[in-house]
């Protein structure tokens, strides 16, 4: 499964959003999601994903955005 | 001047379930919902759970962040404005919500994953700080009054109650949702009331006859869960809109014992008690019936009925007493809210509801006890329910037909 895919799952999980609902370019705020609701789901997407979120997410405001920010931070760094 | 107050709503969400007439038909008939609960590795306690659906009143989107309690205060909040037949409230309506501990599930999980990973979840503190309840009803019912929250342990809901009857009264609002929410059935806040020595002794054979106020084999009070909340207005208001009026909350009366954190005083209900007839206008003879604290702790019982006794004097043999606790079990911030929904609707149906499991009543606790289940009252005119809270503050509200 895509991160993609995996990240509308747990918003379905989470919230009972239906997946079918979940576009990649969409705001999240167009879902209903407010501060509070946007920071369960970050702290979920950290347990489940098993990454840490940096602070600033500056211009992360869609699914495809979180997706790619998930990928690049579970992609192993070089040393 | 001072403005009468009245009862037009009650809602529930109680361990009887969530419709007011459904839930004092049970206890009329003497049914007990208290049972056996486990969770999390805590040792097996009794409580009585109240069964609630939060689908019915939120999308999953909607319950990020929101604890149990502040569930099910939404719930039987917005249920007794319904039931008050009010489409919506607004800056001219209070919000007056008594809890003892808050959000005690968000509590408990972050602690728990304090313990195991040190990843707490990001709602917590707004999930369990103790005016969450009232701030999720007013976000609800668009109130832009005062919204203001009580913590005063088993007296948390009698005291909010009290004072949206006294911000009516005085004309500072136009109508209140009073009242009350507790949910603290979690692992850790059972621990520590089982550490603390108060509870009842599990009878596991049958678990629904622990709770016995006033009975010689009392052994202690059983938790309970729920949320219950008034509509309070003007007389004059209800009496021109049409509404349906309950009951009319004649009076209160605050006192504080000031003697000793947990171990109540003869000294202090008596002035909570004297206090609150004053304020009705009410003399002990006009009272027939009490909806007692009545815990069914050794110490607390004995020292309730040697109140009512100091106060009703001679006239005592007029006074009809049950806790229905013994069926309920405490709902400690709740407590208050519940007993006097149940008393507002003892008075409208002139019925008392029965003190159950009290085979042989303690001779020390010398009141006239209730304890047939459907229990007629034909000429019950005014009647008063207790709450004395750890703390030493003892709230007593007095209600009065309205005919």
């Amino acid at each position: 499964m895509s991160t993609l895919e995996e990240l509308k799952q747990l918003i379905h999980k989470t919230f009972g959003i239906d997946t079918a609902a979940l576009k990649a370019d969409a705001p999240l705020e167009d879902y209903g999601l407010d501060s509070l609701s946007l920071a369960e789901l970050l702290f979920a997407i950290e347990e489940h994903f098993d990454v840490d979120l940096p602070d600033s997410r500056s211009g992360v405001n869609t699914l495809a955005g979180l997706a790619a920010l998930i990928d690049d931070l579970r992609t192993p760094k070089a040393a | 001047m001072r403005r009468r107050v009245v009862v037009t709503g009650i809602g529930l969400v109680s361990p009887h379930g969530d419709s007011p007439g459904a839930v004092f038909d049970a206890l009329m008939e003497g049914r007990s919902a208290v049972a056996r609960w486990s969770a999390g590795g805590a040792p097996p306690a009794l409580a009585a759970r109240a069964p609630f659906e939060a689908a019915r009143w939120f999308t999953r989107l909607q319950l990020a962040g929101v604890d149990r309690v502040s569930q099910i205060a939404v719930a039987a909040a917005e249920s007794a404005r319904a039931d008050a037949g009010l489409d919506a409230l607004d800056e001219r309506s209070g919000i007056y919500v008594g809890t003892g501990m808050g959000g005690a599930s968000a509590i408990d999980e972050a602690f728990a994953r304090h313990a195991e990973s040190g990843r707490v979840p990001p709602l917590t503190v707004p999930a369990f700080m103790p005016n969450a309840p009232a701030a999720h009803i007013a976000m609800r019912a668009k109130v832009h009054g005062p919204v203001l929250t009580y913590s005063i342990a088993c007296a948390s809901s009698a005291v909010a109650i009290a004072e949206a009857a006294k911000a009516i009264a005085a004309g500072e609002v136009e109508c209140a949702l009073a009242g009350g929410s507790e949910a603290l059935l979690v692992p850790g806040a059972v621990r520590a009331w089982q550490a603390l020595q108060t509870l009842a002794a599990p009878d596991w054979e049958d678990a629904s006859q622990a709770c016995r106020p006033f009975a010689l084999d009392r052994s202690g009070l059983v938790l309970g869960e729920g949320a219950a909340f008034l509509l309070l207005e003007p007389f004059d208001a209800a009496k021109a809109r049409g509404a349906r009026v309950y009951a009319e909350l004649a009076g209160s009366g605050v006192s504080c014992d000031a003697t000793h954190l947990t171990k109540p005083d003869v000294a202090g209900q008596v002035r909570a008690l004297f206090s609150a007839l004053r304020a009705g206008g009410l003399s002990p003879a006009d009272v027939g019936y009490c909806n007692a604290h009545g815990t069914a702790t050794r110490a607390g019982d004995v020292v309730e009925c040697e109140a009512l006794a100091q106060v009703w004097g001679d006239d005592i043999g007029g006074l009809a007493v049950s806790s229905t606790k013994s069926m309920h079990g405490h709902l400690l911030g709740a407590a208050g809210a519940l007993e006097a929904a149940i008393t507002v609707l003892a008075l409208e149906r002139r019925a008392i509801p029965p003190n159950m499991h009290c085979a042989s009543q303690d001779p020390a606790c010398r009141v006239p006890l209730v304890r047939e289940p459907q229990t007629r009252a034909p000429r019950l005119g005014a009647a008063i329910s207790n709450s004395f809270a750890f703390g030493g503050t003892n709230a007593v509200l007095a209600f009065r037909r309205c005919d």
